[in-house]
Parts: structure tokens; C-alpha cells; sequence
């Protein structure tokens, strides 16, 4: 009960737990559609879901000072490609706020003749950017690690290693004076691949906040590409990749130490 | 920009920034209901108050457990009376979120057999209650203030009574209980700014009840008050009543 208190009293945490809620709907808008339910319960989850929307939009009001105040604080980090890819992204979240306030105010009816469709794309298209320098980050930050992995590899196994990664370089160097290395070098590209995998499988594992952030941007990321018509899945495909990206971040919220930062 | 940041991170914040804001555009359209050339201007505030008041319906969800965690904490207090106001006032916030919940359900579609009438009398009926228990406790804590103050102003009071000038002793007692109301209220902000939120807040369920029916400019000009001060104690942690 506590740690729900805790929980609740955070303002992001309540709007995470209605966007987990509102992609279920859409799942669930989607699974009841193609079951042929009655239109009577497709109908209320439908609304529901606007509901929801709406008043996530009304929690966004003021979001973009927060990602202004986040850009600020990015712009001072030392790693330059961090520096870009944090401080522009944050930026890029700051216009697709205000955009979604702009929404906000004309689906209420504050601001008449609001060109919906227009703004919309706009705060997709903005959303979508963010999302591409937050992968971005996400994959420097894996192939720092990397490096990281090959280095301490390198160091502690110096003899064991060369034999074998000359191996694969005599033949790969080969490959175009004689014929029977061309038939070796696919299997060979198939175990460098295989191994190059393995590695990237182990250092997520390592790495928890970067594998949970990858998976959530992953999953994000669908969702302005099907919005803007760029990647068209549907809704089902959508509200999966919703509710999922919506569950990791609140495991995020509930465990602070698998948040990415900075 | 940082205090505001921060401010809005809460929740409690913007429901109240969100409250605020609702009662404000209920007392504007209150204002503006005479007006024929604002029409369009009050169709506005209308649809921006029914937008925030489902939205902040929304938001409840799932608050009744914050009260019953309070309540679990008030029933441990040293001080008996303390206790059982604030716990009592505790379940009842309680029932009104539960009530209140089950209203936002049926408005959604939900649930559809279900009297929405009663069950937002029942709110409004439980919300009322909390904010009785409340002020009982604004009562007792400023009547145990007086006291203090009182034993201090023993002999200020007996030598205005031997004061051959007083014309009655009944007013002179009069105006030392006054005077030391109003001089316990400003060396206390915390009571006077619960008791003050408090008092506009019991107008709404009163008129929403029928017991006291006052306009809605009345209610929205309440509302927006106890709101202010809700923001400004949230903002100014000092300036919140313990427990």
C-alpha cells in the first residue's frame, strides 16, 4: 500500500498508468473489432480510450518547461555525442508538448478552428525525432560498451585471441586472389555475426537501464511511424507496442536504478 | 522556473493548479451569464470547466488508498481528540473517493446500472462529512491555542475587569475572547489558513446537497479560494497544518 502511495503521488506515474490503460484499449478496441462484438462495448472502449487521451493531454499541460529545464541540464555534458543527441532530443520533446497543448486547447474547443490533422502530424513528426536521437543515444551507448567489452577482452586474453581473429583476417584478405576462400567467407561473415550477437546479447544483459530503454524506445517508436503513415501496423500492432513501452516505464518509476541516465 | 517544475511534478500540484482553474471559470461564467455578446466566451469556459472537472475525475482514481494509508497513520497520534477527527475525516475522504470513482464509471459507460444521482449525493454527502471532522479539528486545536494564550493574558483580562471606565462585564470578556482569537489566528497562519480553506470548501457540498443553497457564483468564488490556499500550502510547506 506504501509503495502505491509513493507511486501515485508522483505526476508522471499517474500519466504512465493511463497510457499503459489507454493503449489497452486500443488493444482491446482492436481484439473486440475483430471478434465481431457488440458495437455497443467496442463503442464505450473507444470513448474510453478518447478519454483517456484527453486528459493525458490535460497532465502534458506545462511538460515542455520540464523538457526545456531537461535540455538545459543535457547541454552541459561532457560526451558531445550525448551532449547532441540528450539536449537535441529534449528539444525536440519540448516542441512536441507544446504541439500537443495546442491539440488540447483545440479539441476542448478553446481555440476555434483548430486545423487538427495539420497539428497533429506536427507533434507525431517532432515525436517521432525525439525518439530517433533517444535510439540513437541508445546504440552509442551499446557500441561504447562494445568497445568496452572487446578492450577488457583483448587484455585479458592477449594469446588466445589473436591466433583466431588473424585467422578470419588472413582469409578474409585472401578471399580475392583464390577461389576456395570465396565458398569460406559467408560461414565465416555467418560466425563473426553469430559472435558479434552473442556480445551484444551479453552486454544488454549487463545492462539492464540500456536494454529496458532500447525495448521502450523500440516499441515506441511504431507509434508515430503508424500515425504518420510512414509504417502503417494498425492499432493492434500499436497498442501492443504501447502497452509495453508504458510497462517498462513504470518498472522504470517503481525501480529507480533501471532508468538510463543521464 | 525550478520551484514551478517542481511544483507541477506533484500530483497533488496540478490537481490543484486543475482546481483552481475549475472553480475560476465557474465564477466567470457566474459573471458572464447576463451578458449576450459573450456567448461564445462563456460556451468556452464551459466546455474548459466540464473538460477539466471528468479529466480530474479521471485523476481520483485509486486516491482512496492514499486516505486509508492517512487514516491508518492518524490512528497512531498521541493526542486522542486529534486522532479520532482527522481518522474519522480520513475514512470519509475515503468513501467520497470510492463514491466518486464509481460516478466516473458509469459516466464513462462502464458501469450502466447504476443510480448516478444517488451515488454522487453519496460523495457529496461523505465529502461534506470529512470537511465537518476537519473543522472540528481547526476548532479544538485553536480553542487549545486560546487556552495557552489565555492563561498569558490572565491578568491583562483582570485588570480590564477592575477597570471602573468598562461600561458592562459581559462586553469587556467578549472582546478579550475575540481579541484572543484573532491574536491566536495570527500567531498561528497554519490553523487560520486550514480553518479559512476549510469554511469556502463546506459551501460546495452544502449547496450541492441542498442544506445551504447558495449560487453558483458563491460556489465557484469558494471553490477558487480554498483552491488558492490548497496551491499556496503545497507551495509553502511551512504554512501546512501538522499533523
Amino acid at each position: 500500500m506504501d509503495s502505491w502511495v509513493r507511486f501515485n503521488t508522483q505526476s508522471q506515474a499517474k500519466e504512465r498508468v493511463l497510457r499503459a490503460a489507454q493503449y489497452s484499449c486500443m488493444l482491446l478496441g482492436y481484439t473486440l473489432h475483430k471478434s465481431s462484438v457488440s458495437t455497443d462495448l467496442q463503442r464505450t472502449i473507444s470513448e474510453l480510450e478518447a478519454h483517456m487521451s484527453l486528459t493525458r493531454k490535460l497532465l502534458r499541460l506545462g511538460n515542455s518547461v520540464e523538457a526545456l529545464q531537461a535540455a538545459k541540464m543535457t547541454i552541459h555534458l561532457s560526451d558531445s555525442v550525448l551532449r547532441l543527441c540528450l539536449t537535441i532530443g529534449h528539444l525536440n520533446r519540448a516542441m512536441y508538448f507544446a504541439c500537443d497543448n495546442v491539440l488540447w486547447a483545440g479539441k476542448i474547443g478553446i481555440i476555434s478552428k483548430l486545423d487538427q490533422q495539420k497539428w497533429n502530424h506536427r507533434s507525431f513528426r517532432y515525436y517521432l525525432f525525439a525518439l530517433i536521437l533517444n535510439v540513437t543515444r541508445d546504440v552509442y551507448e551499446l557500441c561504447l560498451l562494445l568497445d568496452c567489452e572487446d578492450c577488457y577482452r583483448s587484455t585479458k586474453s592477449p594469446l588466445s585471441t589473436s591466433p583466431s581473429s588473424a585467422i578470419p583476417a588472413d582469409q578474409l584478405s585472401s578471399s580475392s586472389s583464390s577461389s576456395i576462400p570465396v565458398t569460406v567467407t559467408p560461414a565465416v561473415m555467418w560466425v563473426w555475426l553469430r559472435k558479434r550477437i552473442h556480445q551484444v546479447g551479453t552486454v544488454l544483459y549487463n545492462n539492464p537501464p540500456l536494454l529496458l530503454d532500447l525495448l521502450k524506445n523500440g516499441c515506441d517508436i511504431f507509434i508515430p511511424l503508424d500515425k504518420l503513415g510512414i509504417y502503417q501496423t494498425g492499432p493492434g500492432f500499436v497498442g501492443t507496442c504501447g502497452l509495453l513501452s508504458s510497462v517498462l516505464s513504470i518498472v522504470t518509476m517503481l525501480h529507480p536504478w533501471l532508468k538510463l541516465k543521464p | 522556473m525550478d520551484a514551478v517544475v517542481k511544483f507541477t511534478s506533484q500530483s497533488q500540484g496540478r490537481d490543484r493548479i486543475f482546481r483552481a482553474t475549475q472553480y475560476a471559470c465557474a465564477l466567470s461564467i457566474y459573471l458572464l451569464r447576463n451578458k449576450p455578446d459573450r456567448k461564445d466566451l462563456v460556451a468556452r469556459l464551459k466546455s474548459l470547466e466540464n473538460n477539466l472537472s471528468a479529466g480530474r475525475k479521471l485523476l481520483r482514481l485509486g486516491n482512496a488508498a492514499n486516505s486509508i494509508v492517512a487514516a491508518k497513520q492518524t490512528m497512531q497520534l498521541s493526542d486522542r481528540v486529534l486522532g479520532l477527527c482527522l481518522t474519522v475525516a480520513n475514512i470519509n475522504r475515503a468513501l467520497y473517493f470510492i463514491c466518486d470513482n464509481v460516478v466516473w464509471a458509469r459516466n464513462v459507460g462502464l458501469i450502466r446500472s447504476i443510480d448516478k444521482e444517488r451515488w454522487s449525493i453519496n460523495a457529496s454527502r461523505y465529502y461534506l462529512f470529512s470537511l465537518v471532522m476537519n473543522l472540528t479539528r481547526d476548532l479544538y486545536v485553536i480553542l487549545q491555542l486560546m487556552q495557552q494564550k489565555g492563561r498569558d493574558n490572565r491578568l491583562k483580562s483582570q485588570h480590564l475587569s477592575d477597570c471602573p471606565e468598562v461600561a458592562e462585564a459581559v462586553i469587556p470578556e467578549l472582546d478579550a475572547l475575540i481579541f484572543l482569537l484573532l491574536e491566536t489566528l495570527r500567531s498561528e497562519p497554519t490553523v487560520a489558513l486550514d480553518t479559512v480553506k476549510n469554511i469556502c470548501d463546506l459551501f460546495i457540498p452544502l449547496d450541492r446537497l441542498g442544506i445551504y443553497k447558495s449560487s453558483a457564483g458563491v460556489v465557484g468564488f469558494c471553490g477558487l479560494i480554498s483552491s488558492l490556499i490548497g496551491i499556496i500550502t503545497l507551495a509553502r510547506p511551512t504554512l501546512r497544518i501538522k499533523p
